[in-house]
């Protein structure tokens, strides 16, 4: 298995007397792999995916990415880290409202240097797979909740990352747009797109990942591959 | 109405927003503190001579009387005397000269006292102590030399030459003398041959007018033998200098004040009210629990008002602190003793501004008390959609980096917000630009009276007493000078007082022996005379005799009369008209006209402290040698300068950085999808300093004229109350290339209060700031 993702025995607690968000965690994600992350409200889902994408720190244990361990980056390499290995698309889409969708997509790539018509011509290539490029200069206020999760897949994509990160990415869209969403991203995933998707949807999950990872309590609860539900003894466990 | 949830929720506001109660504290702090600088300065350059004359019991006047025709009985008699009110003395005195270390003072007059204190002139004692023994002596501060405390001072025309300590520094409000030693010492420092003499000082009935001054004093006169009295000082003489003094210094301060009062309000009023603003979310929070308006008014005006009440009262404590050295320093250069915040500023101060604090939270907090909580949380949230798109949409397509680009643009989604910001920044600027135009103009000034650059040497006879042209004193002054290394030029100067048609007052008028363009006097208008029947003169004597640049003058003295021309008009500030002319025409009228000193000048390179101590034992004692000194005047305005200009650009980088904190907090989500997106630290930090570029280069485009307005009408005004017109160098002090740099202190400014939240900006969590809203 060619590894993408290596998580070893990590937790995270938001303060050092409080209980752990994430607890003795480990698991290792494959290449072109698409996993689903589940779990009731609270359970350390978006906090086990904020610390794959760099966002946060573990308080114990290592995140490698890639071969590279993002847990002990600083804050400027973690950055780099975001801007040229992942791409996240969250739930409430986080677009900036004052850019136009344009310079919302080419953000990243800007950031990271790109001349600004190979930014350009990503961006337009991106906005045109995700049909939305007859709104490239429209604000993201004016679009519908699929059309703003569309241009947030397509920010995520610009810089080519070899991994997307998803926070439930049709949690807050209707049905219909979410399956257009949810088949969107698989598309993206038989492309050969690695993708970890953390959503409370079991159907979403069984539909559009290869692998379902059950995280209770902050600790990984179990594993599920093509739909088949794979018990763990405990935390720590791989698959 | 319940008071603990109130109370909970302002000390929860106080201690959750930390930043932004410093923020408020600090601003409080600074504004209270150049506040009562400001008013103080302004309460005391209104009139200190006034204050410090009552309460030193000022005489109105020091009668010098010849002891030798008339007894202590006769001279105590005088109080009596018909428009006497009170007298002292009679105090023995003397005139001496004074030698330190090789330097020569003037003739100075020195008066025993057997204790600084009386009922008239009762004398402040700046440092040190009274003489406590015979061979102990105090100094006027007035003299405008401080040789320091344990210094030894010469007195090199008593017999015996005598070697006295200082022990003390004091001050006369009337300057009724130069030292002051023990009683019984004064007939040990009288030379031979000389009268001796006593001091009598008076107070009067009627003292107002010069006038009754004279009147006064020749009822005192005629109460003694005839010719007792050699000579005598008037109070009036005393509070001219000093209202002249006060009266340059008042219209910057006043300036300075106006634009602090300005910056301070603003910025405070921009503090407190976003500070409010900026919890409407948490209003809207508070509301929906069940807070009342009333408690929500409370709460607020009370989470805003415990840091500017404790940021007033440290200010203020500050303020006290910061005056005492420059009212230290004021005092000093007015002769006055000692001066002291005024008590009414340390109470309107606070006061005032507290109340500000007060009305700039309340009408927020009333407002936010009569929203719904929905419409308070819907407030609360970051800038209403649509503004500043446009720009963003014109910023994106700049060929720079995009986190400079967004920077740049991001003003223009706060509109108020920002023009605080560059009202602040414009305000700090215009306070740095006038302080670099005015510092400029006041060194310009000092240089052309003090003629430090050209002639930065005086050297006279020792007694004071002038010397006949070529004579012995002379020739060996000269033949000293020639042969001391490093004299560079040197030119005979005369004093003496002349009639001139047209005025009632004798004239002081200078005459030089020889070329004198070379010590460099600023020309108003017109040029420096070269030849005989050519004079220059002052503004006052210009506008005393209504004459003008180009027109001929008569004066006169001992019945013989020259008629000249007024070539040129020349900076030397007062209300006394002077003139300068060649030593031919002077000596045409007044042929005893006598070398009082001689103005040098030296080769470049040469130190003037050596050379002044070279020349000082060459010389011997017999002359005295003086080097360049800084007025006092000078020093304190200076020193206010920085002072106040500092103050000034603190409080408008406080302003910036409460706006910046204020914009980091509303965009705190956006910081954390930039931060998601790849933004790295320096980038945040880039974007985030970019902020207030174009407020600062537009505030910097506004402040500069208006600083180079402010600084022409203050230094008219200046120039007015010292009775004198200024040459133009004087007033365009701004070139160019310096403008350009002044205009990067607004940058300067604004970068200097952004920096910290641009920091907090970029070491926030990411996580947690993609979950704030």
């Amino acid at each position: 298995m060619d590894t993408l993702i290596e998580v070893s025995d990590v937790s995270k607690r938001y303060d050092s007397a409080g209980t752990f968000a994430v607890e003795g965690v480990s698991l290792d994600v494959a290449r072109g792999e698409a996993v689903a992350v589940m779990g009731p409200s609270g359970s350390g889902k978006s906090t086990l995916l904020n610390l794959i994408a760099g966002l946060d720190r573990p308080t114990e244990g290592t995140v490698t990415v890639a071969g590279q361990r993002i847990d002990s980056l600083n804050e400027t390499s973690l950055a780099k880290y975001r801007r040229q290995r992942v791409g996240i698309i969250f739930q409430f889409f986080n677009l900036l409202d004052d850019l136009t969708v344009a310079d919302n997509v080419m953000l990243p790539a800007q950031l990271a240097g790109a001349p600004r018509a190979k930014a350009r011509r990503r961006t337009d290539d991106l906005l045109e797979r995700l049909r939305i490029g007859e709104h490239r200069q429209a604000y993201p206020a004016r679009l519908s909740g699929g059309e703003r999760q569309r241009v947030a897949i397509a920010r995520a994509l610009v810089n080519s990352p070899e991994l997307l990160l998803a926070d439930e990415p049709t949690g807050a869209l209707d049905t219909t747009t979410g399956e257009e969403i949810g088949e969107l991203l698989r598309e993206l995933n038989r492309a050969g797109q690695s993708m970890i998707m953390v959503t409370h949807n079991p159907d979403l999950a069984f539909r559009y990942a290869q692998r379902t990872i059950q995280i209770v309590d902050g600790k990984l609860a179990g594993d599920t591959t093509d739909g088949r539900h794979v018990a763990r003894a405990g935390a720590g466990a791989r698959p | 109405m319940s008071v603990r949830p109130v109370l909970r929720a302002a000390s929860g506001g106080v201690t959750r927003h930390r930043a932004q109660t410093v923020v408020i504290f600090l601003v409080l702090l600074v504004s209270t503190a150049s506040a009562t600088l400001g008013l103080a300065l302004l309460a005391t350059a209104n009139g200190p001579f006034d204050s410090a004359f009552a309460r030193q019991h000022g005489a109105d006047a020091a009668v010098l009387v010849n002891s030798a025709n008339a007894s202590n009985a006769q001279m105590a008699a005088t109080r009596r005397a018909g428009g006497v009110r009170a007298a002292a003395g009679p105090f023995g005195a003397t005139t001496v000269t004074l030698n330190s270390q090789g330097f020569s003072m003037p003739s100075s007059l020195v008066v025993g006292r057997a204790s600084p204190g009386g009922a008239i002139d009762d004398l402040s004692l700046a440092t040190g102590h009274w003489p406590r023994s015979p061979d102990q002596i105090v100094l006027s501060e007035g003299l405008g030399f401080y040789p320091g405390l344990g210094a030894k001072m010469t007195v090199t025309t008593a017999p015996g030459k005598p070697q006295l300590t200082v022990v003390g520094m004091a001050n006369s409000i009337t300057n009724t003398a130069g030292a002051w030693v023990l009683p019984g010492e004064i007939s040990k420092l009288r030379s031979a041959g000389a009268p001796t003499q006593a001091q009598m000082l008076y107070t009067f009935g009627s003292a107002s007018t010069a006038a009754q001054i004279r009147g006064d004093v020749t009822a005192v006169s005629s109460a003694l033998p005839a010719g007792a009295v050699s000579g005598f000082s008037s109070w009036l003489v005393a509070k001219q200098q000093d209202t002249t003094n006060s009266a340059i210094l008042a219209p910057f301060v006043e300036a300075f004040a106006l634009i602090g009062v300005f910056m301070s309000v603003l910025i405070v009023a921009n503090v407190v009210s976003g500070a409010v603003v900026a919890s409407y979310r948490r209003i809207g929070v508070l509301k929906s629990i069940g807070f009342s308006p009333a408690q929500v008014v409370v709460s607020y005006t009370a989470r805003v008002g415990v840091p500017a009440v404790a940021g007033c009262l440290v200010g203020l404590v500050a303020g006290n602190v910061l005056a005492v050295p420059v009212l230290k320093k004021s005092a000093e250069s007015f002769g006055v003793g000692s001066q002291l915040v005024p008590l009414w500023v340390d109470v309107v101060t606070p006061v005032v501004l507290c109340a500000l604090v007060a009305m700039t939270a309340l009408l927020p907090a009333l407002r936010a008390g009569r929203l719904s909580a929905v419409q308070a949380i819907a407030l609360g949230h970051a800038p209403r959609t649509g503004r500043g798109y446009a720009v963003h949409r014109l910023a994106s397509r700049l060929r720079l980096p995009r986190p400079v680009s967004i920077g740049l643009a991001a003003p223009f989604a706060r509109p108020a917000r920002t023009a605080g910001t560059l009202a602040a920044i414009m305000f700090g600027v215009t306070a740095v630009v006038f302080a670099v135009g005015l510092n400029t103009t006041l060194a310009r000034a000092e240089a052309g009276q003090s003629l430090a650059a050209t002639a930065p040497v005086q050297v006279g006879l020792g007694t004071g007493h002038a010397m006949a042209p070529g004579g012995r004193a002379d020739r060996a002054l000269v033949a000293v000078l020639r042969a001391q290394p490093g004299t560079r030029r040197y030119v005979a100067s005369a004093f003496t007082g002349l009639s001139v048609a047209g005025l009632t007052q004798q004239v002081q008028a200078q005459a030089t022996k020889g070329n004198s363009a070379w010590l460099g006097y600023d020309i108003i208008s017109g040029r420096w005379y070269n030849g005989p029947d050519q004079v220059v003169v002052n503004t006052s004597y210009l506008n005393q005799t209504g004459l003008t640049v180009g027109d001929n003058t008569t004066i006169s003295a001992g019945g013989k009369s020259v008629t000249a021309k007024i070539v040129g008009q020349v900076f030397n500030p007062g209300n006394q008209p002077a003139l300068m002319a060649d030593w031919q025409t002077v000596a045409a009228v007044e042929p005893s006209l006598g070398v009082a000193q001689y103005e040098v000048g030296l080769s470049p390179g040469v130190s003037t402290n050596e050379y002044v101590r070279g020349l000082g034992r060459g010389l011997g004692t017999k002359y005295w040698v003086s080097g360049p000194q800084s007025g006092q005047f000078y020093l304190i305005a200076d020193s206010l300068i920085a002072m106040l200009t500092l103050m000034m650009a603190v409080v408008a980088g406080l302003g910036v950085l409460n706006t910046v904190l204020l914009g980091t907090r509303d965009r705190v989500h956006d910081l954390g999808v930039f931060k998601a997106v790849g933004m790295t630290p320096r980038q945040v930090i880039a974007m985030v300093m970019c902020w207030i570029v174009a407020p600062a280069i537009v505030a910097a485009a506004i402040a500069i004229p208006v600083a180079a307005v402010l600084h022409s009408s203050t230094t008219t005004a200046m120039a007015n109350a010292a009775y004198t017109a200024v040459p133009a160098s004087f007033q365009n002090v701004y070139r160019p290339a310096e403008i350009v740099l002044l205009a990067l202190s607004g940058l300067a400014i604004a970068a200097a209060g952004a920096l910290l939240p641009a920091m907090w900006a970029a070491r926030s969590r990411t996580a947690t700031a993609l979950r704030a809203e």
